[in-house]
């Protein structure tokens, strides 16, 4: 329990603030994976069109979350929807590409006074244009590495390409819908 | 692409079987009719069959038993517990498994045709690896004309595959039914697959490209048979003869 919560908190000093934080990521964790594997998986809309909403988990992880912790979460929530979806490591392989290459779209996209870290990389507190690129750049790049690992080959690149545009946009609007839902508005 | 064969991080380990069963006791009830329909239709097929319910023109004789057949397969009937169908690679999870016989490599088929086969199981659940994957190869035969092919699937329509392996040399006529073709031991010959849709060449190769319409409706499945081959020690260490030489 110590090092779950080590790994999932910055400072492992006791703090009643953090620890909301803690078990509010616990709970959205498993709330991810039961919207993955029985709603969103289960709608079965078109073969082009697979709605993703679990790489939202990870890019919703505080500013200040270590590379490896991130890397580790996206790897552990990949393999439980996995395990739930019959896609033998689809879903964590790609979840690991989203983990490692948010920090660098980070960067790209970074305010010049650095990012305030009371803040949560959500919709409401960065503001409509910089989700709209940074999420936007990152889903597409993890639907792109899905459905490719998925065909495994690139005889079928016009069909991967056919899946990734339509996918990921409708993934990007579900996304935004949830965060309207359960997520409060920053005063 | 292979697959690995562990079954604990699939839907047919326990933990997710049981949570997908909790699931499918709520969406049973969505194709209840449609099944329900199904399975009248196989009992009135099977009924035609039954000697006693039959009329008998010449009643000075009797029925004999025919002694010269004997059964090849057992059939485990089972229920779809999650299914996906607009996947690249589709797998359906069945609630039997090890406790009931079932390894990997049986055939799965139903009421309408074909379906799948397994791929790994757990004591309660098997994971069947569908018609609906990249790399199924099922050995299928056009029955009129008697041309062997193998089943694909692009991964575009789940109404729809196609068969390669049949040279252009063979006319093949749109409409005709295509069955099981019951080599490999898996599936016995002519359970329903489809039937023709269109017949094209492939530039440069000599063989068809022959899209089929599939007779199965694999999006409200749910009632299905597993197929045990009883002479299937006896055929695979034929063939392992073979490859040992």
């Amino acid at each position: 329990m110590y090092l779950l919560k080590s790994f999932l908190l910055f400072k492992t000093k006791f703090n009643h603030n953090k620890m909301r934080l803690f078990y509010g990521v616990i709970l959205r964790f498993f709330l991810f994976v039961f919207l993955q594997a029985f709603i969103f998986n289960q709608l079965e809309i078109s073969p082009y069109v697979h709605v993703m909403i679990s790489p939202l988990y990870i890019m919703l992880l505080p500013f200040d979350t270590p590379v490896i912790r991130l890397l580790l979460a996206s790897f552990i929530l990949g393999l439980c929807i996995d395990s739930l979806s019959n896609t033998f490591g689809l879903h964590a392989s790609s979840l690991v590409i989203f983990a490692y290459l948010r920090p660098l779209v980070f960067r790209w996209f970074s305010p010049r006074e650095g990012y305030d870290f009371i803040k949560t990389p959500s919709i409401f507190d960065m503001g409509n244009y910089w989700f709209l690129m940074v999420f936007g750049i990152l889903l597409l790049l993890h639907h792109l590495w899905f459905f490719t690992m998925e065909s495994f080959s690139f005889d079928e690149l016009l069909l991967i390409l056919l899946k990734t545009l339509p996918s990921s946009m409708l993934s990007f609007i579900v996304c935004i819908i949830l965060q309207t839902l359960f997520l409060k508005r920053s005063k | 692409m292979s697959v690995p064969k562990s079954n604990f991080f699939t839907t047919a380990s326990y933990i997710s079987g049981v949570l997908f069963e909790v699931e499918h006791t709520i969406t049973k009830h969505f194709n209840l009719e449609e099944n329900n329909l199904n399975l009248q239709k196989e009992n009135i097929l099977l009924r035609k069959k039954v000697p006693s319910f039959l009329y008998n023109d010449s009643p000075d004789s009797l029925f004999q038993k025919d002694l010269s057949y004997r059964q090849q397969f057992s059939y485990i009937p089972s229920t779809i517990i999650n299914s996906t169908t607009t996947k690249r690679n589709n797998f359906f999870t069945i609630n039997v498994g090890q406790n009931h016989k079932i390894s990997r490599g049986m055939g799965v088929f139903s009421s309408n045709g074909v379906v799948g086969i397994i791929h790994s199981s757990s004591n309660h659940f098997s994971l069947v690896k569908s018609v609906l994957t990249s790399d199924i190869n099922i050995d299928v035969m056009i029955k009129d004309v008697g041309a062997f092919g193998l089943l694909k699937w692009d991964g575009k329509d789940p109404r729809f595959a196609t068969i390669y392996g049949i040279t252009n040399d063979i006319s093949v006529p749109i409409g005709s039914s295509v069955i099981t073709r019951g080599g490999g031991g898996i599936f016995p010959k002519g359970i329903s697959v489809g039937r023709v849709k269109s017949v094209k060449s492939i530039e440069g190769k000599p063989v068809w490209r022959i899209q089929i319409e599939l007779s199965e409706k694999y999006g409200s499945l749910e009632n299905v048979y597993v197929l045990r081959n009883v002479f299937i020690e006896e055929f695979s260490s034929l063939q392992n003869e073979i490859q040992s030489q």
